[in-house]
């Protein structure tokens, strides 16, 4: 009796104000509710070719450029495995922690769409290449505590093609060049119990793959897709017993959180009102902040799934995956706790860098010799900025290891100033290609290092203002800030302030 | 080089003794070759009765086209018009779905032939994706079995339908090759569909092991099962085709790789109870000697006819006078082969066909439906698939969609693989080869001869070649046609019907059947009987 009201007067709590569905999802203040929470992630890898064609895997090309015929669904064409994609996803279920499968086999999984040019999709569903594995998240990932979430499966499978809607009033258009792209779709075990869980896991599992070279992974471009499981059980019951229901289209991390949050106080609703959650696919509106029906349970298609007949099954030796193995970089795990032992930086900074592609090489280039903690507060300060302003990875840009060095030393030496510094990595970052030392021989940059000529300028300011002198003396400490500025103009920057 | 010129010096070079080509064999053939022009005379003058062709070339394109020197100089090739050629005519697997479809892309059996010197005459007649075994359910109409009796065919009042079947799926493949319209063929075999019209049309008709031949360029029926078959009118120019097309293949991954071949080639030239198979000095009197014939009980079936059991007891007296040991083997599986392949056929060809949606290529339905609302653009799909496709091909379809179904599927589709591999099994038995497969490692085959027999011997039909009127209103009595060749089909191992007698006029096939990889061997003994 007393459990039943006080699973009642919580749910009150959640349908009521909107303010509590965040702290209600927070573990914390689960009971006596629970959440269980699974998710599918459609990577798509980085591979030079498609999965069963020699076409190009460049989907953003001009449409329909990168056609195979096997692309296509031409009578008689046959698929032809690609080995790049085969060793791209072995990287991937290594890299989670789990085993290469020595034999697996593909599956047809049938359905008419538009996108689906041979009117199945080639999956994994009997045997997959990747079986277990894990993401372990931690502080460095932003979780106060730790929690293991373990990988159910890892398939290799094809890109559908993509339907352009709405260009031609009464066509849908289709571009066949992601038509039979790589992906691998990756299963985790229901282990998530909060949104910020969910969150945690794709955004570490998007540095790892990022880190391995497996994909590009960027939620924005598709690159990385989301569908999400949501069940969830009364504190007495065992996590696994809620009727699940799966979220789909789900395209940014904010969206998997609100989409998560949202459904998890929809389904503990429905229960507390007595209703039964009904096995669906649901979608999120994040203007009214809701999950919606997308299609019931009666009304999913039926795969049909069947071993393909093209393809023989996937033998993989062991020597091969030793030989993966060794060509995966070290894992960011170890990365994490090597950097902050050998350099004794924070894992915040460090988890910051080995976000960004090919940081933690340009970090480890650049402070060879130079202070750690300074090279990596420049990096992930005045560098990062520079690269979110300009929307830009660092792979792109055009500042050298040895440019930065330059500016580096430069700056430890007393030769320029900060704020010459961040002019300088302006304009290596515009494209400027020349060494450090010899920008700023053209700027005709040098610190005022003269501290009579230095003093001569300040005794002629002082004489300019004798307000503000006066104020200064007085005790208006800020009055100094004044004057600093003022012979910074003089000097255009080429003073150091401390002087 | 004009084709004359080169037919000359191909006469001249056989006069001369010129027994091969580099790297290949050749074997001698029992008739008087046919030339591409004799080729095509034949085909102006029968085709129009006949209807073999969906398409042919015309002397001018003959003598246009210029193809290369090699084995297969001057033949004049006919192609089942579901195997994909790039030049000059439509791949349209005799359905309205693809009516005028050309392929950009040729299959590799296509390229093979013709880098051999061999001419494509044309594009053959077939049941629709070769769904049949009469070759009536043709875009094209039905094609005719030239073996029907001139005076009976031009007798008052007789129809089409009262004409005999040539056989399908491949049935204007050999109905070409029975009158001459073509030194070989090419045909694919997914149940039977090149055994059988062979049988009723004549002529010799090789199914090789699965993944011999390359797919690329066959349009698929049941892939699993799909072979591109080989007709010719005798053995030796079967074979003759066979050495330039059985080669492995990029493009089809389920093609034997090199290594397998040489595998399979170590491992049947290493049994030492056969010691001359291939070798020149058999012995005249028995050619065949060492070698061990099963006759498969479970194959005397209620309905084999009379005439047919005869030729199946002439043939195994005529393998016994040439030297085999004819045994009795035991194959109880057998009944069970025709509704398992029935079922994984359909399945496989419900999901091969689920491409030709007319939205790339292919017919399209006029209809145009309101797009606005996806219940009606699915409805597109369905106008379209309904326009398209025949009977037969929308019966199977919607059989093998069924089988797949997440509710039948357990009761339809898994029993049949299990039953497959049974067949599988079973065949594995009774040859004394072991599976070249299965073989993990490599095998220490004993110095005394083991159990199992070497080839196996059945009729390729219960009977000969009906009228088109036939059983017109029993479906299940099409299949069971299907019968005798569907479990070579369902093991993946080869087989060949030679043509072994007449009932009332019409040819009668026997089968051969050999372990798995063993076409070599299986070849040197049809080449005998």
């Amino acid at each position: 009796m007393r459990l039943l009201w006080s699973v009642r007067e919580s749910a009150r709590h959640c349908a009521g104000y909107k303010f509590t569905t965040n702290l209600l999802l927070h573990k914390r203040y689960y009971k006596p509710w629970g959440a269980t929470i699974g998710l599918e992630l459609h990577v798509q890898l980085a591979a030079a070719h498609k999965l069963f064609s020699a076409a190009s895997a460049k989907w953003d090309d001009p449409p329909n450029t990168n056609v195979d015929f096997v692309d296509a669904g031409l009578p008689g064409s046959m698929p032809r495995l690609n080995p790049e994609c085969v060793s791209l996803a072995a990287r991937a279920i290594l890299c989670l922690n789990g085993q290469v499968q020595p034999r697996s086999s593909f599956d047809r999984k049938h359905y008419f769409y538009s996108d689906q040019p041979l009117g199945y999709q080639i999956t994994q569903q009997r045997h997959p290449i990747g079986r277990g594995g894990f993401i372990e998240l931690g502080q460095a990932d932003g979780l106060d505590y730790t929690k293991r979430v373990r990988i159910h499966q890892l398939q290799l499978e094809q890109d559908t093609a993509k339907s352009i809607h709405g260009v031609y009033p009464g066509y849908i258009l289709t571009d066949l060049n992601r038509a039979g792209v790589a992906l691998v779709e990756i299963v985790s075990e229901p282990d998530m119990e909060t949104a910020p869980e969910a969150v945690h896991f794709v955004r570490k599992m998007q540095s790892l793959l990022r880190h391995t070279g497996v994909s590009s992974c960027n939620m924005e471009d598709g690159s990385l897709r989301c569908d999400v499981n949501v069940s969830v059980y009364r504190g007495s019951e065992d996590r696994l017993s809620g009727t699940r229901c799966e979220l789909k289209n789900l395209n940014s991390l904010k969206t998997i959180r609100g989409a998560i949050e949202a459904e998890v106080s929809r389904q503990v609703e429905l229960l507390s009102n007595g209703q039964r959650v009904k096995q669906e696919t649901r979608g999120y509106d994040a203007h009214s902040g809701k999950t919606v029906l997308a299609r019931s349970k009666e009304a999913a298609p039926d795969y049909r799934y069947m071993p393909e007949p093209d393809l023989p099954a996937l033998h993989i030796s062991e020597d091969w995956i030793k030989q993966i193995r060794s060509s995966l970089p070290e894992l960011p795990e170890a990365t994490l706790s090597r950097m902050t032992r050998q350099y004794g930086l924070l894992p915040e900074d460090v988890a910051t860098m080995l976000g960004e592609p090919g940081c933690i090489s340009f970090f480890e280039h650049a402070a060879r010799g130079r202070d750690p903690k300074r090279v990596a507060a420049w990096i992930t300060s005045e560098i990062f900025g520079q690269l979110s302003y300009r929307a830009q990875r660092l792979s792109d840009s055009t500042l050298t290891v040895q440019q930065f060095a330059g500016l580096l030393d430069a700056l430890a030496s007393n030769s320029i100033t900060s704020t010459q510094a961040k002019t300088l990595l302006i304009e290596f970052m515009d494209g400027d290609k020349r060494a450090a030392e010899e920008l700023i021989q053209a700027h005709g940059w040098k610190v005022m290092s003269d501290t009579r000529q230095l003093q001569t300028l300040v005794t002629q300011l002082l004489n300019e203002h004798p307000r503000e002198a006066a104020e200064y003396k007085a005790g208006h400490k800020r009055r100094l800030n004044f004057f600093v500025a003022k012979i910074m103009a003089a000097t255009k920057g080429q003073a150091r302030p401390q002087d | 080089m004009s084709r004359s010129v080169r037919a000359l010096r191909l006469k001249l070079s056989r006069h001369a003794g010129f027994q091969t080509y580099a790297g290949s064999r050749q074997y001698r053939s029992t008739f008087a070759p046919i030339t591409v022009l004799e080729a095509l005379e034949a085909i102006s003058e029968r085709n129009p009765e006949l209807n073999a062709f969906a398409s042919h070339i015309t002397p001018a394109e003959a003598n246009a086209s210029e193809s290369s020197e090699g084995p297969l100089m001057d033949w004049p090739i006919a192609v089942k018009a579901n195997i994909a050629t790039a030049r000059s005519s439509v791949t349209s697997c005799a359905s309205r779905a693809l009516y005028a479809y050309t392929s950009p892309f040729q299959a590799t059996v296509v390229d093979s032939l013709e880098r051999a010197g061999a001419a494509v005459v044309g594009k053959t007649n077939m049941d629709e994706f070769g769904m049949g075994s009469k070759n009536k359910f043709s875009i094209y109409g039905s094609a005719l079995n030239p073996h029907t009796p001139a005076l009976v065919a031009k007798q008052d009042g007789m129809t089409e339908l009262d004409r005999h079947t040539p056989g399908g799926s491949s049935g204007g493949s050999a109905a070409a090759v029975a009158a001459g319209m073509c030194r070989a063929a090419l045909g694919s075999d997914t149940g039977g569909s090149v055994r059988l019209p062979a049988a009723w049309c004549g002529v010799v008709g090789f199914k090789p092991t699965f993944g011999r031949i390359s797919r690329h360029g066959l349009v698929a029926y049941g892939s699993s099962l799909d072979t591109v078959g080989i007709m010719a009118r005798d053995v030796a120019d079967v074979q003759s085709v066979f050495d330039i097309v059985a080669v492995p293949d990029p493009l089809d991954m389920t093609c034997m790789t090199s290594s397998l071949r040489a595998r399979i080639k170590a491992l049947a030239s290493s049994r030492p109870w056969i010691t001359q198979a291939h070798g020149p000095n058999r012995s005249e009197s028995a050619p065949l000697a060492e070698i061990r014939v099963g006759i498969p009980e479970e194959y005397w079936v209620n309905e084999l006819s009379e005439p047919a059991l005869e030729s199946w007891r002439a043939g195994a007296s005529r393998l016994a006078a040439l030297g085999c040991e004819v045994v009795s083997v035991s194959l109880p599986h057998t009944p069970s082969a025709l509704p398992a392949y029935y079922a994984l056929a359909w399945a496989e060809a419900s999901s091969n066909l689920a491409r030709y949606d007319g939205i790339r290529y292919g017919r399209r339905s006029d209809i145009r439906p309101d797009t606005r609302n996806l219940q009606n653009a699915s409805q597109k799909y369905a106008n379209t698939r309904g326009e398209g496709f025949g009977a037969e091909v929308q019966r199977r379809i919607l059989l093998g969609t069924y089988v797949m179904s997440s509710a039948a599927s357990e009761h339809y589709f898994t029993p049949s693989q299990k039953i497959r591999r049974l067949i599988q099994e079973e065949f594995d038995n009774v040859f004394a080869l072991p599976n070249a497969l299965s073989a993990t490692q490599p095998l220490a085959l004993s110095a005394s001869r083991p159990l199992g027999v070497d080839v196996l011997l059945f009729p390729t039909a219960t009977g000969a070649a009906p009228r088109l009127s036939d059983q017109e209103d029993s479906r299940v009595a099409n299949y069971v046609n299907d019968v005798m060749t569907v479990p070579a089909s369902l093991a993946g191992i080869p087989a060949i019907s030679i043509p072994a007698g007449h009932a009332d006029g019409m040819p009668l096939g026997l089968q051969l059947a050999a372990q798995y990889g063993d076409d070599d061997l299986l070849l040197c003994v049809a080449r005998h009987l």
